[in-house]
């Protein structure tokens, strides 16, 4: 209760009721400083609803049963739930006031923006300072002591007086606290700047303690600098001799390690090329032995009866005997290419022998009488000699056409699907023509069909021919 | 001696990809953590097969900012195994002229004499002094790049041409702390428009807000979206899907720029922003305007 008591006499004060020092509890209010309290209340909940009641109780006791009725009557309008009238007021009790007060003190606005409707009083201006004291504190995140910087050492140094003390316990009952996002990150910021702070904080009094010998202090500093430096270098050169080879072995070693990987890549694909081969020359060789299974099964239904061995012998006989009758086609080429050249030279020869006796015989021929008749007897021997090559060679043509003849006949005479006896090589031109009996009977066998044939047709085309002229004449 | 200026250096890294083809860190001063190791072996150019050569690259990440200087390695120089290499420098202030200048300096020193021990006495010397020799007979002076000048360095006269009145609606968007994505595929295109950017803001002379190199890494993300408004460069064009990252969605190759939903009411525009633009583009195209004199026209209406 007593607590209670307290935050709402605080709540009151903010308001504007100038609730005395000594006075620490609801049982100690008055029926005056309880009228003064709710108007002030009113008033700062309700201008409208305030302005109207005056907070002094008046002496008279008509006026003061006005004020508590139109007091309670406010409060009714404000939502109060509880039983309320004149009686309240003039004749409280404690529970009752208790209940009311809470109820008007949590009306109250909670805006800070509040300040301005505070009203002016002496104690107002202390309170808005207050207040403001407390929203900065409020602001800045709690720092421990150790971390603090001066000014926040001032902010948040030792305990506050009583009365901020309930008010900010009050108020942070009241209010939810504000600096909840990231206490921890408030608090590492916190460091940081400290940290900052402190060493520059450093480096000033630092410099002023040098200032006083500006010159010297200037110089020794630059020596310093100098040498740092100088030593900084040094140390570079040094962790740069470690540093170098290190780099250098790291990149061979990478290298490597590259031309490694690029080694067994290459081993990897040449495997899986021959896998490949593999894989491919199985195929191929179970398709095959398929096939030769196919094959044999085929050969094995064939028919027996036929013998592959006389047809491959008729076969290679055949072919011999093309070979060799090739042979003594060239062989009797070249006899007749040679007969032929010998014919041309002996011709020649003739010609030239004639010539030449020819001249010679007729040279003389105009002088001499035998001589003459010589000449003559040449050329008459010349003459016939002519016509007997003459002759002999007409009879060789028409040897060759009689064999040609013969030729085309028997070949007619065989026609398609006939299977002659092979001949034997064509026998030279001066013995007779002897065509085997076999191939003879055949020929003439199919010219004779075609010959009665021709006949036959002949006649009966002449019979046509007959009638149409028979027909034509008697119409 | 040179005026003392307070160096922003942080640290200064090596990384070399070698005729294996491994992009590795080699060495680096004082230190850098594993974290700070993914992310520049990611931002260098060196770790895709594919990739172009950037010669060179800055960013931001979680306020440090980063420049990368990549060299390709003739066969004639020392380093025998080395293809490329990139020098990562790390400090705390944004001066991509300063630190490319003084990244070169360290490349041509690393490519001459092949060890890092060089590079360290230059880096100390600028550290402590300011200045270094330079390979060419001349010198590096920290002085010499002004960080106002780092600031003034973009052309805004460009991203006015470019965008025309549209412009308005990447100050408003500046103005109002929203984040703000670019998106092209060249990272030299976004590094020069998002550097510039923060210059429409010039009053507050803020170019913590700039992440001109981000990658669609988790913990780039996760930094990302600790900042309450940036500007993020991606060469990523997948980035115009992650709606959760942006405000506002700028396509540099298609000039473009696209308002996400949830930002729409914040960023409705009246006849103020119209003014804005108006003016801003005329002032831009008068060729008589310097750059300076085209920010000033935008600080007329903070």
């Amino acid at each position: 209760m007593d607590e209670v008591d307290k935050i709402l006499i605080h709540s009151l004060r903010l308001s504007g009721t100038q609730v005395p020092e000594e006075v620490q509890s609801l049982q100690e209010f008055t029926t005056e400083l309880i009228v003064e309290s709710v108007v002030r209340c009113l008033r700062v909940i309700h201008p409208s609803l305030g302005t109207s009641l005056s907070h002094v109780l008046p002496p008279g006791m008509s006026a003061r049963f006005r004020i508590g009725t139109s007091l309670a009557q406010a409060c009714q309008e404000l939502g109060y739930q509880g039983e309320v009238g004149y009686q309240t007021f003039l004749y409280s009790s404690e529970p009752e006031i208790r209940r009311l007060l809470l109820f008007l003190v949590e009306k109250l606005p909670r805006d800070d923006a509040e300040d301005a409707r505070q009203p002016a009083g002496k104690s107002a201006g202390l309170l808005r300072a207050i207040a403001a004291k407390i929203k900065e504190e409020l602001g800045t995140p709690w720092v421990p002591p150790a971390c603090r910087t001066p000014r926040l050492q001032r902010l948040q140094v030792g305990p506050p007086p009583p009365q901020i003390q309930t008010h900010v316990s009050s108020q942070r009952a009241l209010y939810p606290p504000h600096s909840r996002p990231s206490p921890r990150a408030g608090l590492r910021q916190q460091r940081l700047a400290l940290g900052g702070r402190e060493q520059t904080l450093q480096v000033k009094s630092r410099a002023l303690e040098l200032l006083p010998q500006a010159e010297n202090n200037l110089a020794k500093l630059q020596l310093l600098v100098e040498s740092s430096a100088q030593r900084l270098v040094h140390l570079a050169a040094q962790w740069e001799t470690r540093r170098g080879p290190l780099m250098d072995q790291y990149r061979h070693l990478r290298a490597a390690r590259h031309s490694c990987q690029l080694e067994s890549t290459r081993r990897v694909s040449e495997i899986q090329a021959l896998h490949e081969r593999g894989r491919s020359a199985a195929t191929e060789a179970r398709r095959k032995e398929e096939l030769c299974r196919q094959l044999l099964t085929e050969l094995e239904s064939l028919p027996k009866d036929v013998s592959r061995a006389a047809y491959t012998q008729r076969i290679l006989e055949i072919v011999g005997n093309i070979r060799k009758q090739k042979e003594e086609i060239t062989k009797i080429l070249s006899a007749t290419r040679a007969l032929q050249k010998e014919i041309n030279s002996l011709t020649g020869k003739l010609d030239r022998t004639f010539a030449v006796t020819d001249e010679l015989v007729f040279k003389d021929a105009k002088r001499d009488e035998s001589v003459r008749k010589a000449y003559k007897y040449l050329a008459a021997l010349h003459e016939n000699c002519s016509q007997l090559i003459q002759t002999i060679e007409d009879a060789g043509a028409i040897q060759r056409e009689i064999r040609d003849l013969e030729e085309q006949v028997r070949v007619a005479g065989v026609g398609p699907g006939g299977w002659g006896a092979p001949r034997g090589p064509p026998s030279s031109s001066t013995e007779g023509v002897n065509m085997p009996p076999q191939i003879e009977s055949e020929g003439a066998k199919k010219t004779l069909a075609n010959l009665e044939r021709i006949l036959s047709d002949y006649r009966a085309l002449r019979q046509e021919n007959a009638a149409l002229l028979g027909r034509s004449r008697d119409p | 001696m040179a005026e003392p200026e307070i160096q922003q250096l942080l640290g200064v890294g090596l990384i070399e990809k070698d005729t294996n083809g491994d992009a590795l860190w080699v060495w680096c001063y004082p230190s850098t953590t594993a974290e700070m190791r993914d992310l520049l072996l990611r931002k260098c150019c060196l770790t895709d097969e594919n990739k172009l050569l950037h010669t060179f690259v800055f960013g931001q990440y979680r306020r440090s900012w980063f420049y990368i200087t990549t060299v390709e390695v003739q066969d004639t120089s020392v380093l025998k195994k080395v293809t490329h290499f990139s020098i990562v420098l790390t400090a705390k202030d944004f001066n991509p002229e300063k630190y490319a200048a003084f990244t070169r300096i360290l490349c041509r020193i690393y490519l001459k004499h092949g060890s890092p021990v060089k590079m360290m006495e230059s880096y100390i010397a600028v550290f402590t002094k300011g200045i270094c020799q330079s390979e060419e007979n001349g010198s590096f002076l920290s002085k010499d790049f002004d960080a106002r000048k780092a600031y003034l360095a973009g052309s805004i006269k460009d991203i006015v041409s470019q965008f025309g009145m549209e412009t308005v609606i990447l100050f408003t968007a500046l103005m109002l702390k929203k984040r703000i994505v670019v998106y092209h595929p060249r990272i030299e295109v976004v590094q020069e428009f998002t550097r510039t950017l923060p210059a429409l803001v010039w009053h507050r002379q803020d170019w913590s807000i700039l992440h001109s190199y981000v990658h669609l890494n988790d913990d780039e993300l996760e930094a990302l979206k600790t900042c309450t408004g940036y500007i993020a460069g991606f060469i990523d064009s997948k980035v115009s899907n992650r709606l959760d990252l942006y405000d506002v969605c700028v396509n540099l190759a298609d000039s473009e720029i696209t308002i996400s939903q949830q930002a729409k009411e914040a960023m409705t525009m009246g006849k103020l922003h119209k003014e804005i633009g108006q003016l801003i583009v005329q002032s831009a195209e008068d060729p008589d305007k310097s750059d300076s004199q085209v920010i000033k026209v935008s600080l007329f209406y903070v």
